[in-house]
C-alpha cells in the first residue's frame, strides 16, 4: 500500500470544491449572489446621499471616501471567502459539539475549520468592491503604474489577513462564551464603516483604536493615500500587510489558548 | 367566541414567555448594546464632519437633531424585522407540521411570539443604548423630546411601529414558507425595508424629489415617523395621519401574510413520520 497523504493546500481546495458543489445543487442559488450585491450597494448609500446634499468637505470628495471604504469592504469580502468557516464556527461547531470530530482527524485544525464553509455568494462582495475601487481610481484621475497596482494588492492582502484574524479571534473567544459574542460585530461589519470618517476629522480615540488595536486605517487610508498621493509616505502604505499579519498572530494566540482549554459538551 | 378568547389568552402567554426569555440574557444584551453604541458613535462622527465642515450646508435638520436621530435609530433598530431564527429552522426542517398540531391559529401564534421577542430586545439592548445616548455630552447625545406632547405622540407611534414590524416579519415568514429558493429573496426584501426606514440616513436628508414617496411608503413607520414626532419635526397634530399610515400598512401586511400562509398550508405536504 502506498501511503497517500494529501497536503494541506490540496485538502483545502477539496473542501472548498465540495462546498461549492453542494451549494449549486439548490435551484436559485444565484439569487443569494444578487442579495449580497444589493447589500453592498445599499451599505454606502448614506455616504453617497450625504455627499450629494452637502457637497465635498475640504479635500474630501465622495470618490476619496468611497475608495477607502471599498478597500475595507473588499478585504472583508476576501477574508469571508478564505476563512468563512471561522466566522460561523462558534454556532456551528462549539454549540453543537461537532468540533470534537475535527480534533480526531490528523490534519491541521485551522485548515479544517477555515474550509468547513464556503459561501459562493460572498464573492459578490469582493467583485463589487473591486469594481468600486476601480471606479474611484478613475474618478480621482489616478493613473495606472506597476507600483500602484502592487500597493493595492499588498493592501488588500493585508486587509484580508486582518479580517481573517478577526474571525479566528471570534472563534477563539467562543470557547469561553457563545452568548454575549455580539460585540464582535464592532470588529467586523461596524469596523469597515470607520473609513467613512475622513481621518483628519476623526475623534482621536477612534483613530487610535483603529490604528493600533484593529489596524483598519492602516489597511485602507494609508495605502490609499500612498497610491493617490494625498500626502502619506510610501512606507506607511507598505505597513498594511505587516499590520494585518501582526493582528493575525495575536488572534492565532487566542485561538490556540482556546483550543487548549476546550472541553467538549459531550453528546 | 369562546374559542377566540382562548386563543387570545394563549397568545398572551406566548408573548410573556418570549419577553421573559429575552430578558434573561443580560450578557447578550450588554454585548449587543455595545455594538449599537459603537455604531451610533461612528454615525454621529460622520454627521458631525458633514454638518460642521461642508461648504454647501443646507439641511432640514440641525446637527443636534441629526445626532439624536442616530440614537433613536439605534434604539428602534433592534426591533426591525429579521427572519426569526427559530421559526426559520422550523420551516427548513419540517417542524411546521408539529406546530400545526397545536389547537391554535399558526399565524396568531407566531405573531405573538415575534412581538414578544421584539419588545424584549427593545427593553434590554435598545434601552441600554438609549440610556447611553441620553448621558452623552451635548453635540454627541440625544436631545430631550420637543415637548411633553411630542413624547406622548412618540410613544404611541412606537407602539404602532412594533405592530408594523411584526406584521412585515410575518409576511416574510409566509413568503419563506411559500418559496423554495432559500433565504435570499426574503433577505433582500428585509433589506429594502431597512434602507427605506431611515435608519441608514434620515429620510429628510434624501433627495428632495423623493420626499413625498418616502413619507407614504410603509417602512417610514419603522423609525422615521416616530423620530419626527419625538424631535418635533412633525407636529403633534400630525399624529392621526401618521397612525393611519402605520396601522394601515400593518393591516395590509397582516392580510397579505395571512393569505400567503393560508394558501401555503392548504397545499402542504408532510413527509416522513
Amino acid at each position: 500500500m502506498s501511503k497517500v497523504k494529501m497536503n494541506g493546500v490540496r485538502l483545502y481546495f477539496r473542501y472548498i470544491r465540495m462546498n461549492i458543489l453542494s451549494q449549486t445543487e439548490y435551484k436559485g442559488w444565484w439569487l443569494s449572489i444578487i442579495q449580497v450585491f444589493l447589500n453592498v450597494i445599499t451599505d454606502p448609500i448614506s455616504t453617497i446621499l450625504m455627499f450629494s446634499r452637502f457637497g465635498s468637505i475640504g479635500e474630501w470628495t465622495m470618490p476619496r471616501i468611497l475608495l477607502m471604504y471599498a478597500m475595507a469592504v473588499t478585504s472583508f469580502g476576501l477574508a469571508e471567502c478564505t476563512a468563512r468557516g471561522f466566522d460561523a464556527f462558534p454556532w456551528r461547531m462549539v454549540q453543537s459539539g461537532e468540533f470534537d470530530r475535527l480534533l480526531l482527524r490528523p490534519r491541521p485544525l485551522t485548515l479544517q475549520v477555515a474550509a468547513s464553509t464556503f459561501h459562493l455568494h460572498r464573492l459578490a462582495r469582493v467583485f463589487s468592491g473591486l469594481i468600486a475601487i476601480f471606479w474611484c481610481l478613475v474618478q480621482l484621475g489616478v493613473g495606472f503604474t506597476p507600483l500602484r497596482l502592487f500597493l493595492m494588492v499588498w493592501a488588500l492582502a493585508g486587509g484580508c489577513v486582518m479580517y481573517s484574524g478577526v474571525f479566528i479571534l471570534t472563534s477563539g473567544l467562543s470557547f469561553f462564551t457563545v452568548r454575549g459574542l455580539d460585540w464582535i460585530y464592532i470588529l467586523t461589519n461596524a469596523s469597515y464603516q470607520v473609513p467613512r470618517v475622513p481621518v483628519e476629522y476623526m475623534p482621536r480615540a477612534l483613530k487610535t483604536c483603529f490604528t493600533f488595536l484593529l489596524p483598519v486605517i492602516v489597511i485602507s487610508y494609508c495605502p490609499a493615500s500612498a497610491i493617490c498621493g494625498w500626502g502619506e509616505p510610501l512606507w506607511k502604505g507598505l505597513l498594511a500587510l505587516p499590520a494585518g499579519l501582526l493582528f493575525m498572530g495575536f488572534s492565532l494566540g487566542v485561538w490556540r489558548f482556546g483550543v487548549r482549554h476546550y472541553r467538549s459538551t459531550g453528546s | 367566541m369562546k374559542k377566540m378568547v382562548r386563543m387570545l389568552r394563549a397568545c398572551r402567554s406566548l408573548f410573556w414567555m418570549q419577553l421573559r426569555d429575552g430578558l434573561q440574557y443580560r450578557m447578550a444584551a450588554l454585548a449587543g448594546a455595545s455594538t449599537s453604541i459603537f455604531w451610533a458613535l461612528i454615525e454621529a462622527a460622520v454627521f458631525r464632519v458633514f454638518f460642521l465642515n461642508a461648504q454647501g450646508y443646507q439641511s432640514a435638520l440641525t446637527l443636534e437633531q441629526a445626532v439624536s436621530w442616530v440614537w433613536l435609530g439605534q434604539f428602534l433598530f433592534v426591533m426591525q424585522p429579521t427572519m426569526d431564527g427559530e421559526i426559520r429552522k422550523k420551516i427548513i426542517n419540517g417542524d411546521v407540521a408539529t406546530e400545526l398540531l397545536r389547537p391554535m391559529d399558526l399565524y396568531a401564534h407566531w405573531f405573538a411570539r415575534i412581538t414578544g421577542r421584539r419588545l424584549s430586545s427593545l427593553m434590554t439592548r435598545g434601552a441600554l443604548c438609549l440610556g447611553v445616548g441620553i448621558l452623552m455630552p451635548a453635540g454627541w447625545g440625544m436631545l430631550p423630546p420637543a415637548s411633553l406632547w411630542a413624547l406622548g405622540c412618540f410613544l404611541i407611534s412606537v407602539m404602532s411601529a412594533i405592530l408594523l414590524c411584526s406584521a412585515y416579519e410575518m409576511l416574510m415568514v409566509s413568503l419563506r414558507m411559500s418559496i423554495a429558493a432559500g433565504d435570499a429573496p426574503v433577505n433582500a426584501l428585509l433589506l429594502l425595508g431597512g434602507v427605506l426606514s431611515g435608519s441608514y440616513l434620515p429620510l429628510m436628508l434624501w433627495p428632495d424629489f423623493m420626499q413625498g414617496f418616502l413619507l407614504i411608503q410603509p417602512f417610514a413607520g419603522y423609525l422615521d415617523i416616530p423620530a419626527r414626532l419625538y424631535l418635533g419635526l412633525m407636529a403633534p397634530e400630525g399624529l392621526p395621519g401618521a397612525l393611519m399610515l402605520q396601522l394601515g400598512w400593518t393591516l395590509v401586511f397582516i392580510l397579505a401574510g395571512r393569505l400567503a400562509m393560508g394558501r401555503r398550508l392548504q397545499r402542504m405536504v408532510v413527509q416522513g413520520g
